[in-house]
């Protein structure tokens, strides 16, 4: 069957086996910064925003996504310029290896756009579909708090 | 990419349509909200998918009484406001709880009682809230979630369409508590009471408890033992030490009968004491 989607601004028309995964999908178009991991919705690594939404791309039909609007991590910067929720996650290491960090942006990302303010419970919450191997978690959560204040207009220009 | 036995994908337009479908294709064709249990628990035999989200069915409607379609996610019933008001937020008390945010924005209320899974939160929510069903099998019914559930092992199952909450009753609350291993597991035992006061005694009252490892179903002896009290302390404490033996538990990998039947007392307890202070009592 043939589906039709929006991925990060690029409308593409794609063959696709009816019960593909939209992971495998994107992966095989060039999207390798969504991660293959647990294949069950549990470690978040896969996450993209679906039509806004940041989604488990493993458990999302290819074909659900018919009509749709992806943006996977390589889709967040704008004119040459990381996202802040990106610039935030280097700026405060919340990057050991690397595996979990573009699923764990993506969910950062949805949730920003739903809070842009959140409390560190809320922030914890919102990544909690998101698992790190690596880290104790305390500097994505710093990140977080810090692209929530860039994002707000109180960020510093160092 | 995963192998699958899925080698069509429909999203229709109308119910009727997809009974058509259902009934052409019969166990071949699968309904799908979200999908995400189509992923994790694919069924050999299915190798159609109904896709049932462009049938219109995600919205939350009403202000006292609510009607939540089937397909919507439960991110959307977290963020309508009759959900989030309605009984003191118990419904988000729960669904807050329930998976993690990347899932509740696939996974829907009518996806999670269709696949009934015992370890669910929800239903046992829902059973205590006392929740209907809109359903369609060939004609559109209304069923309590009550009947669908004991149904569905023997009579095939109708699409469900939306689900219903009734208006609170002036002095009513409803509780929810839930035993898990780690945050990140499903739940060992949980259970919900729904206690309505009327001239200070209790009724109606209705209690659900699941992951017994069956799936969620209302304790009769318990509603009985509450119904008509006063909700006090001591009823309290005598209805939770009659959950230990009134509620059928089961030996399972995740936890045994002897360790449930505690959770069942400390379970029952805990909800009837929190529902006992909303309402004001001395429980």
């Amino acid at each position: 069957m043939t589906i039709t989607l929006t991925i990060n601004g690029c409308r593409k028309t794609m063959a696709i086996e009816p019960g593909e995964r939209l992971l495998d999908l994107l992966r095989r178009e060039g999207y390798a910064g969504v991660k293959i991991g647990c294949g069950t919705g549990d470690c978040g690594a896969c996450a993209v925003l679906l039509n806004g939404r940041a989604v488990n791309s493993c458990l999302v039909y290819a074909a659900k996504a018919d009509g749709g609007e992806v943006i996977t991590v390589e889709g967040l910067e704008r004119d040459g310029r990381l996202h802040p929720v990106q610039e935030a996650f280097l700026d405060e290491g919340g990057i050991q290896c690397g595996y979990c960090t573009p699923g764990m942006v993506i969910a950062a990302v949805d949730l920003l756009s739903r809070n842009p303010n959140p409390t560190e419970t809320e922030i914890r919450q919102g990544l909690s579909g998101n698992l790190c191997r690596c880290t104790g978690y305390v500097k994505q959560i710093r990140a977080v708090q810090r692209a929530a204040e860039v994002m707000r207009g109180g960020g510093c220009d160092d | 990419m995963v192998p699958t036995a899925i080698r069509e994908y429909v999203r229709p337009m109308s119910v009727d349509d997809v009974w058509a479908m259902l009934a052409e294709r019969g166990k071949a064709a699968q309904v799908i909200g979200g999908g995400i249990d189509a992923h994790l628990y694919a069924v050999p035999d299915v190798s159609m998918l109904i896709d049932l989200t462009a049938l219109g069915l995600s919205y939350v409607r009403g202000e006292e009484e609510l009607a939540i379609g089937a397909t919507t996610t439960f991110a959307e019933i977290l963020e309508a406001k009759p959900a989030r008001a309605y009984l003191g937020g118990v419904l988000v008390d729960v669904l807050e709880q329930v998976a993690s945010p990347l899932q509740r924005n696939l996974g829907t209320i009518g996806g999670t009682i269709g696949s009934a899974h015992p370890w669910s939160d929800v239903i046992p929510l829902l059973l205590a809230l006392g929740a209907e069903l809109n359903v369609h099998d060939g004609r559109d019914r209304s069923i309590p979630l009550t009947q669908y559930l004991a149904d569905r092992a023997s009579c095939g199952r109708p699409l469900i369409t939306e689900v219903r909450l009734p208006a609170p009753l002036p002095q009513s609350a409803c509780a929810f508590e839930a035993f898990t291993t780690t945050g990140f597991d499903v739940a060992i035992l949980n259970c919900a009471c729904f206690v309505a006061l009327d001239a200070g005694r209790c009724g109606p009252v209705r209690i659900a408890v699941g992951g017994t490892p069956a799936l969620a179903s209302r304790v009769s002896a318990l509603e009985e033992a509450v119904t008509g009290t006063a909700l006090d302390g001591a009823t309290i404490d005598r209805v939770a030490s009659l959950a230990t033996d009134a509620i059928d538990v089961r030996d399972d990998r995740r936890a045994t009968a002897d360790h449930r039947r505690v959770l069942a007392r400390i379970g029952v307890a805990r909800c009837l004491r929190r529902v006992a202070g909303e309402l004001g009592g001395t429980g």
